[in-house]
């Protein structure tokens, strides 16, 4: 188990991190979003004891903490970062990184083999990670990791130049390794990705952590509640609304507009399709409130990314009233299995 | 522990620096075992020829004045009093070269060099071998003694001994022997470079690699420790370089034994203007062991500096100065017969001079009775643990980053 | 480019390595100076005992003869005679501080000793006396003394006395350490070749930029050698500027202490352009700082492993890197002497290094530059 408790964080007077407050169990997939430079990396960092929180501090398994340099080696016997690709010695070649990982944390050496073959590196393990292209070496640092086989892992960016085959098969390897009863905790910028894979999914905002399930309650499920349409017009929202009056029509800042049809009946589904179709409207699709669309709605206003280092009171206004808006979402109710 | 140690000693063995270093020793070793060596001039040769020829001068010498009346004045009757004595063991040397018996000879040589060396201190009329009195040697009679006492006390010692002597055994040209002359010259300065090269990068090389390293499950403390084994065991493997050139040195002028004689200049008590001290023989395997250790624990000590520095400065070319400091710091200071008045024995740096501490050359120079090795064991194992306990304490606080 | 140099000016304004350069190169001048004290260098009385051990030395290898001008002696017998003569005499005058005495004998000896050179059985006492060279230097160095009336008897340590000693030293020590200071100039780079090849300027420029940096910064070590001198005035005096200094740079000549200081210091810095091309050069090599730093120290190392080298490659510009050497004519005592002008020295070092810089922009063509 890992804890954080009221963590704290403020470099040069402004506040990265306020007032974490959460609670990782065993056999859990976290996943982490914000824009870059919002915090996401900080938190990763004061877990491993790289930075230093201003305040409070991190529990693992309800007894370790960052007391002492002893404390410190035991934790990171329990806990381990994935190695930035950057780092790896270019003259030695990917097994031997390996190798070194895992008897650093004397893991069983089947796992090297085991790793190779299931990230298919067979064909370029045995050769100097100078000569690798850059997915190759973030594969590698990811098995590094899996082969360190740490209860807990953190993982910022993971995904990070990898084609999507690749992602398939190391979003295959976590899952797995969440039901082998480890923490996971990822930081990645591939929404939907994440949105598969994770159990809880959070969300950067003002230095809070905030859990997506708590905005959205229907991120994640199987249920169609959300019809997204591209390039609604205001006059056709207000011919929809007329015409559907159990509706809400939530225009995002990507020209996507969001219909709330968790009311709606199979009948009325169908009618809004002829609707859409009779106005020319071609680009929709149905499903529910994705991890994308919370992205948006949270960070990007008018097409530009908000500045988090802007007027706090004013983004904290922001943020209720697109709370509120979501609070409309929210009544999305579960009827069918997505496609 | 171990995963780590084997770690570090890989990248130590990988390291091209470290490839370069064992390989220019390697050369370096061939290059004096090829060139240097053969051309290696003793001031003490086995030269029949020159003990032939002050033997016809003296006796000459003998034969004109012996039966002149005025042979007591003068200079001749000084003469007549010194030369038979010489030249009786000058003809004694001469027979035994002839006669092929080296033991004789070494006993013979032995009382030749005593009798010479008291002759030249007292009367200060005649002068020791012309190799100590090279232009801009400001020293060459304080060298000549020392260099006849201590011919004198280990030409006793192959008298006396079980070694097999030849000539390459008196004029020091066997392999142990030529370990023995450079331990007293420049290759403890070579070796502590060549440390000093060797550690240099050991804490700063993880600099490059931080997300890699940060993380591992092992407190700096230990890291630090093993970084420091892994250098002295390099800083050690330097002697199989080295080896290879007194091999072959030794396939051309004979290995010696580890029984040879080595005369030590040692004290009994304090020095004064007239006491001085005197030669003892110890055997080359315990030179050779007493060196060895002092080496190591110098090598300890530079480590220790070296990686209290990159603690502490975190830039290599600074440990690079760090360590030069340390060895050429005693040329600034050094003063023949200041060792009488200041307590150079106290000094870690006194000690980088290891075979002529243990010769007790230093002592002689420095006119102190103190640089022993005793007394290098116990200074430079001090200052080592004091630089440890330091690198512990730093690398337990809590600030204290090493990556 | 004037912006990019002011940008590595401040780089390397803080960089931990220059703050330690700059504090060894003062250390080095103290040390120095305190060396001087403690060996007492210079001290003429002594030099002058142990001369006329030497002397005697060797005459003790001799029977004993008649050494006046129409005895039955050797001529080198008599010659040595007459040197340990004057060896003495000039000893007595250092002690009682007769300058002119001193010189005249000095001038006498250094004629004497020329002649044994000539004799029959001089390979007997050689090592007693000094080279042919440095009676040569000594000689004219007297010579010029006396002509210009300057003191014989000089303290050591002030201020122009001490640069003549510093700069000769400096000779020996100066390539070795740039080779330091520079081995790893390009190193930093190789680990942000994805930066460097998006600068929006040509890469040549980009190098010639840092070469001029650390040649910026090698020029104030030059001027703080002088600074780091100049307590000596306040504890030791100012010296005299005019004292001549002998050196051998082609032909044996007398150079003012000036002149000596300016083609020491011309040296210097010639010798400092040809190491940053190097060490430009052996970093895209190599791609090691510490290879870099071998090689080089390997090469200024190879005249004195191979002294036949010098003479079978007199355009090498390793022969000259060591300057005072040079001016000190050492390589005419050589086992194969050779005479090496010290003008020819800059030029070959002047063509060496417009080599170098050929080599360097063929190389330095962004391709080569690949992470390590």
């Amino acid at each position: 188990m890992l804890e954080l408790r009221n963590i704290n964080v403020q470099f040069s007077g402004r506040t990265i991190l306020k007032d974490v407050n959460e609670t990782f169990h065993r056999g859990e997939i976290i996943g982490l979003v914000a824009p870059n430079g919002t915090g996401k990396s900080t938190l990763m960092n004061v877990i491993m004891n790289y930075v230093k929180p201003n305040s409070g501090k991190v529990v693992v398994n309800e007894k370790l903490q960052y007391k002492t340099k002893k404390d410190e080696v035991k934790i990171h016997e329990v806990i381990s970062m994935m190695p930035d690709q950057s780092d790896l010695y270019n003259h030695l070649s990917g097994i031997e990184h390996l190798k070194v990982y895992c008897s650093m944390w004397n893991s069983d050496t089947d796992l090297i083999d085991k790793t190779i073959k299931e990230l298919g590196m067979e064909s370029y393990v045995k050769k100097r990670t100078g000569t690798y292209s850059l997915g190759m070496r973030q594969r590698l640092c990811f098995a590094m990791q899996i082969v360190s086989n740490t209860p807990i892992m953190l993982m910022d960016e993971v995904m990070n130049g990898l084609d999507p085959n690749n992602v398939n098969i190391i979003s295959n390897i976590l899952l797995k390794k969440r039901e082998e009863g480890k923490i996971i905790i990822i930081a990645s910028h591939l929404l939907d990705n994440l949105e598969q894979i994770s159990d809880r999914i959070f969300l950067f905002k003002d230095g809070a952590l905030v859990n997506s399930a708590v905005v959205s309650n229907g991120i994640g499920k199987s249920e169609i509640s959300t019809v997204r349409v591209k390039g609604l017009s205001d006059i056709a929202k207000e011919i929809l609304i007329n015409q559907f009056p159990g509706t809400n029509v939530l225009p995002l800042s990507n020209g996507v507009s969001l219909i709330d049809v968790s009311s709606f009946s199979v009948e009325e589904l169908s009618q809004l399709v002829v609707f859409l179709h009779d106005n020319k409207f071609t680009d929709f699709n149905f499903g529910n409130v994705s991890l994308g669309d919370l992205y948006t709605m949270f960070y990007i206003k008018d097409n530009t990314e908000i500045n988090t280092s802007a007027n706090a009171a004013g983004l904290a206004e922001e943020y209720i009233r697109l709370k509120q808006e979501l609070e409309i979402v929210k009544r999305a109710m579960t009827i069918v299995a997505r496609k | 522990m171990k995963p780590y140690f084997k770690f570090e000693l890989s990248q130590f063995i990988t390291n091209k620096k470290n490839i370069a270093i064992y390989v220019i020793l390697l050369f370096l070793a061939c290059f004096y075992a090829l060139n240097i060596a053969p051309s290696y001039k003793p001031i003490e040769r086995v030269d029949a020829k020159e003990i032939e020829a002050r033997y016809t001068s003296r006796e000459s010498f003998i034969q004109n004045y012996l039966n002149d009346p005025n042979r007591f004045q003068g200079m001749a009757s000084g003469g007549l009093f010194i030369f038979p004595r010489w030249n009786e063991l000058d003809k004694k040397r001469l027979e035994s070269l002839n006669e092929g018996n080296l033991k004789k000879y070494a006993s013979v040589t032995s009382k030749w060099y005593t009798f010479s060396n008291d002759l030249i201190t007292s009367t200060g009329q005649y002068y020791y071998s012309p190799g100590y009195y090279t232009h801009g040697n400001l020293y060459a009679s304080d060298d000549g003694n020392y260099g006849y006492s201590y011919s004198a006390s280990r030409y006793a010692g192959y008298g006396e001994g079980k070694s097999k002597l030849s000539i390459n055994v008196f004029e020091e040209r066997t392999a142990l022997q030529t370990l023995q002359r450079l331990l007293e010259s420049y290759l403890p300065m070579i070796l502590i470079i060549c440390c000093v090269f060797l550690s240099v990068d050991i804490v700063l090389k993880d600099r490059l690699y931080p997300s890699l390293l940060k993380g591992f499950p092992i407190s700096d403390w230990k890291k630090l420790l093993i970084k420091g084994a892994v250098a002295l065991i390099g800083s050690v493997g330097i002697i199989i370089p080295i080896s290879i050139g007194l091999i072959m040195i030794g396939i051309r002028y004979g290995f010696g034994d580890f029984g040879l004689p080595v005369a030590i200049y040692t004290f009994v008590g304090e020095p004064t203007y007239f006491k001085k001290g005197e030669f003892l023989n110890t055997s080359m395997g315990m030179y050779l062991l007493q060196n060895f250790i002092i080496l190591i624990l110098l090598f300890a000590l530079i480590i220790s500096l070296v990686l209290l520095a990159s603690m502490i400065i975190r830039n290599e070319f600074a440990n690079l100065l760090v360590g030069a400091m340390f060895i050429f710091n005693e040329i600034f200071y050094f003063k023949r017969g200041i060792g009488f008045f200041e307590e150079v024995e106290n000094y870690p740096t006194n000690y980088v001079q290891v075979g002529q501490i243990i010769s007790g050359y230093r002592n002689y120079i420095y006119n102190s009775s103190a640089l022993t090795f005793d007394k290098g064991v116990y200074v430079l194992g001090i200052s080592t643990g004091i630089l440890i306990l330091l690198i512990f304490v730093i690398s337990k606080f809590k600030r204290y980053k090493l990556v | 480019m004037w912006k990019l140099l002011k940008n590595n000016l401040i780089i390397e304004r803080s960089s931990k390595k220059n703050i330690f350069a700059f504090i060894f190169v003062a250390l080095f001048i103290f040390g120095l100076a305190i060396y001087m004290e403690n060996w007492d260098v210079g001290n003429i009385p002594a030099q002058k005992t142990s001369e006329q051990q030497n002397v005697l030395s060797a005459l003790s290898l001799f029977p004993d003869m008649d050494a006046s001008a129409d005895g039955d002696s050797s001529d080198l017998y008599k010659n040595l005679n007459e040197q340990q003569r004057l060896i003495a005499l000039q000893r007595i005058s250092a002690n009682l501080n007769k300058p002119d005495m001193f010189a005249e004998s000095a001038i006498n000896l250094a004629k004497l000793r020329e002649e044994t050179f000539q004799l029959e059985g001089f390979e007997e006492v050689e090592e007693f006396l000094p080279t042919f060279n440095e009676n040569k230097l000594e000689s004219i160095f007297y010579e010029r003394l006396t002509s210009l009336d300057i003191p014989i008897f000089t303290d050591n340590l002030t201020y122009y006395q001490f640069l003549i000693f510093l700069f000769g030293i400096l000779g020996s020590i100066w390539f070795i350490f740039l080779a330091f200071y520079t081995c790893g100039i390009m190193i930093e780079d190789f680990n942000h070749t994805s930066l460097i090849k998006g600068y929006p300027l040509s890469f040549d420029k980009y190098v010639a930029a840092k070469g001029i940096s650390t040649m910026s910064i090698i020029l104030i070590f030059i001027v703080e050698i002088f600074l780091c001198s100049l307590p000596l005035i306040y504890f030791r005096g100012l010296g005299d500027p005019s004292y001549p200094v002998a050196v051998f740079d082609g032909n044996y000549e007398i150079y003012s202490i000036a002149k000596y200081i300016g083609v020491s210091v011309l040296y210097m810095i010639f010798i400092a352009i040809f190491v940053i091309l190097l060490s430009l050069i052996l970093n895209v090599l190599l791609k090691n700082m510490y290879l870099t730093l071998f090689v080089e120290l390997f090469l200024f190392v190879l005249p004195s492993l191979f002294p036949r080298l010098v003479s079978l490659l007199p355009f090498n510009p390793f022969n000259y890197i060591n300057f005072t050497d040079l001016l000190d004519g050492k390589s005419l005592e050589l086992a194969y002497p050779v005479g090496l002008n010290s003008t020819h020295g800059l030029i070959y070092i002047g063509i060496s290094i417009v080599i170098l810089v050929v080599i360097a922009n063929l190389f330095l063509s962004t391709g080569k530059l690949k992470r390590a």
